[in-house]
């Protein structure tokens, strides 16, 4: 019933985050116009507003949220470490630098970004967690603590790197600047068309995951004990991981919080166990970043603020709201 | 080799460790069908390792490790999960989900991939919870729940799964003795009814009630699986614990029984090289000479009767005692070996043993040997032999004795005797006698 509930407040939040805007839409003339546009009838320049431009960016932002939340909760499962999200292993720099290489190299040639930038984020995100995992089982077995400092020294190695890229890239530096900023701004039906497909192979092997999520939680030996091969699934959620990461990372760049703050405060109200919580984050961190992507476009309008300069500015004093009000309501 | 055959679990020249190291080497060991082998030895000796090594938590460096005949590099940890059952030391649960959802999670080998839980896993859970008498906790969230119940939960997540070996380590660790002795039972009964169990034991006594036989794991070796009575005896205590012990059957259980008396390690190195015979007996002298063997000195105790608790503690101290048949009075054989005792020692000193005419000869060369001598207690009530003890015991007194109650008064006594006759100056007060 929970998951009914958060499939309808999706649906709403959609609806509103068409509506809304520079110029507002109500909600009955959204259905409409995506009526007319489905049946070929789309004429007006409300019809080209909503179906090209609100549309697109919506369901980005919805399958950008989704993707980023289950990725955390992923980790945070694996790592039995509720504060673990994508960044924590350095997969989100590695996803940036590998979109960033694209930018750089394909120059202004849009369409080539289009197939380009994903790819090179997954194989970013891939590579990245190929050398963290190697790097942690150094010294024999691939442990927690090694795993958490690998990624982070590695993250932070790959953030000055594609720091450093900048200088190369000055033609694009606004471009990449707003980029890096995490935005949704130049969302178009072919980005969808781009990263919906990872997103949903990523989605679907997450959730057929479930239940051996849910034995990491009783720690790698436990889980173990009771027939999961730790280390080779391990490795394939890492991969399931850095897929939703790389989708997410390579159309809309880095945004923070979300990963870490949905699958948290949706385990605060439904529990640990992953068959309800994956589905839950998933359509949770749809929701959180379809309504900040809103307030990004709206609180100063017309004027932009890149949306993760919104999730951060609301997810930071969430977040220590969460901290200083300690246990969960169970 | 036949037995090897039939085991459920099988260490073949098995080298355990991890790394590259061997912890325990060329391991030897079947565990059939049917019973309980207990794994006994100090901490650090590798006992735990040797049953990480089958689920793969330790590494099988050399031999090998077989379930049922199939080597456990071939089987997948699925396969294994669904023939090996583990409850392990210590079980962490830091998220709040309900215990039956806890136990259902070991039901995971059983489904395919896209499966989930049905009505034989819910039976199999149920049966579980009712055998680990945790049934009562099905439905609170495990992060609420004490170490022992969780303990508990993970035993019958190792039931649920159905296994026909269980590996038990220390599992009974956060038990109360309620709970210890019921975790047990049932472990127990299901080895009667054709589970092969591997167990890891602290409690020497649980192990000789519960185990069919016991290996020690000691110096990176194991030894082999014996029965109880032939594996836990002093000289084992002592060699591989450093513990000197009586080993006796419990009267009750019938099961061997041990009861430290010292460490070893605790035995106070003195350059006092002086000799303290004891005549004691029926108990009265177990706790001065534990305390005369720790002080450090060379003790020896007068004749005791095989099988008299002072004799059992004696033979556990390693005190020498001139040993004469149970009930039986002292002869003229074990009379003369008290009194050379007597001579060669520094202090002589009598517990509160009731005197017959079994034993009144031990009091007799106490007194006649003309060396210093503390008399603890009073010989009222004691005398059985018509007046001859009480006669001693006047003349002994009149000859100087001392005169303690309590047995550190006693240990006292003795201790300034022999540092009074090493130093020569007697700087040391004699204890009063007052209780």
């Amino acid at each position: 019933m929970s998951l009914a509930a958060l499939a309808c407040s999706l649906a709403l939040v959609i609806v509103a985050g068409v509506a809304l805007g520079a110029v507002r839409v109500a909600p009955g003339d959204v259905l409409a116009s995506v009526w007319r546009a489905m049946t070929g009838r789309a004429d007006s320049l409300y019809d080209a507003l909503i179906v090209d431009v609100r549309l697109p960016r919506v369901l980005l932002a919805a399958i950008v949220g989704a993707s980023l939340a289950g990725a955390g909760a992923i980790y945070q499962a694996l790592f039995r470490n509720p504060l673990a999200d994508p960044y924590i292993l350095g997969v989100s720099s590695g996803a940036g630098l590998g979109a960033m290489l694209a930018l750089v190299a394909t120059g202004g040639a849009t369409a080539l970004r289009y197939g380009m930038v994903p790819v090179a984020a997954f194989a970013g995100a891939v590579l990245t967690m190929a050398l963290v995992t190697r790097l942690a089982s150094w010294r024999g077995r691939l442990d927690t603590a090694s795993l958490l400092l690998a990624g982070v020294a590695i993250s932070y190695t790959l953030a000055a790197l594609t720091s450093f890229l900048m200088v190369f890239a000055r033609e694009q530096m606004a471009t990449v600047v707003f980029w890096m900023m995490g935005g949704l701004g130049s969302a178009s039906w072919p980005y969808l068309a781009m990263v919906g497909p990872m997103f949903v192979v990523g989605a679907a092997l997450a959730v057929i995951s479930a239940r051996e999520l849910n034995l990491m939680l009783l720690g790698d030996e436990r889980a173990g004990h009771l027939g999961l091969d730790v280390d080779r699934f391990k490795l394939f959620v890492l991969a399931v991981a850095s897929l939703l990461t790389a989708a997410a990372v390579a159309v809309a760049g880095l945004i923070g919080f979300i990963g870490l703050m949905v699958p948290h405060a949706i385990r605060l109200v439904i529990g640990p166990d992953h068959r309800a919580l994956l589905p839950a984050s998933f359509l949770g961190g749809g929701i959180a970043l379809v309504a900040a992507d809103l307030v990004a476009r709206t609180v100063i309008a017309p004027v932009e603020v890149p949306v993760g300069i919104v999730t951060a500015l609301l997810g930071g004093p969430f977040f220590v709201w969460l901290l200083v009000r300690g246990e969960g309501p169970r | 080799m036949s037995p090897i055959e039939k085991a459920a679990l099988e260490y073949a020249w098995a080298c355990v460790g991890y790394g590259d190291a061997c912890v325990v080497e060329d391991v030897r060991l079947a565990v059939r069908a049917g019973e309980i082998v207990g794994l006994v030895g100090p901490n650090g000796a590798g006992k735990s390792t040797l049953l990480r090594a089958v689920t793969g938590d330790a590494r099988l460096l050399a031999g090998d490790i077989r379930v049922r005949g199939d080597s456990i590099g071939a089987l997948t940890p699925r396969e294994r999960a669904l023939r090996v059952g583990v409850v392990p030391q210590q079980v962490s649960a830091a998220f709040s989900i309900p215990a039956r959802e806890f136990v259902e999670m070991a039901r995971h080998p059983h489904l395919p991939r896209f499966g989930t839980y049905g009505p034989r896993d819910d039976e199999a859970v149920e049966r579980a919870l009712v055998m680990t008498d945790t049934a009562h906790l099905a439905d609170r969230p495990v992060d609420a729940l004490s170490g022992g119940d969780l303990q508990r939960l993970a035993l019958a997540q190792a039931l649920a799964i159905g296994p026909e070996v269980l590996l038990l380590d220390e599992a009974t660790a956060h038990l109360d003795l309620n709970h210890r002795l019921q975790v047990l039972d049932l472990v127990r009964s299901l080895a009667k009814d054709g589970m092969a169990v591997l167990a890891v034991f602290h409690d020497l006594d649980m192990a000789a009630r519960y185990a069919d036989r016991l290996a020690v794991v000691h110096g990176g070796g194991a030894g082999d699986a014996d029965v109880p009575e032939r594996v836990l005896t002093a000289e084992m205590l002592r060699e591989v614990f450093g513990v000197r012990a009586v080993v006796g059957i419990d009267p009750i259980t019938g099961a061997v029984a041990v009861t430290p008396v010292l460490r070893d390690g605790a035995v106070r190195a003195t350059e006092l090289n002086a000799r303290v015979l004891v005549v004691g007996g029926a108990g009265s002298a177990a706790p001065l000479l534990r305390r005369l063997v720790l002080a450090g000195l060379r003790v020896d105790a007068a004749a005791l009767n095989t099988g008299d608790a002072d004799a059992l503690v004696a033979e556990a101290l390693g005190v020498p005692f001139a040993r004469i048949p149970p009930f039986a009075p002292m002869d003229a054989e074990a009379a003369v070996q008290v009194a050379k005792t007597a001579e060669a020692a520094d202090v002589i000193v009598v517990t509160p043993v009731p005197f017959g005419h079994g034993n009144v000869d031990n009091l007799l060369i106490a007194v006649r040997a003309g060396k210093p001598l503390v008399l603890m207690g009073s010989v009222e009530g004691r005398d059985f032999t018509g007046g001859a003890a009480e006669s001693y015991w006047i003349e002994a007194l009149e000859r100087g004795a001392m005169l303690v109650n309590e047995v550190e008064a006693a240990e006292e006594a003795v201790l300034a005797v022999v540092r009074r006759r090493g130093v020569e100056e007697g700087d040391h007060e004699g204890p009063d006698g007052s209780p």
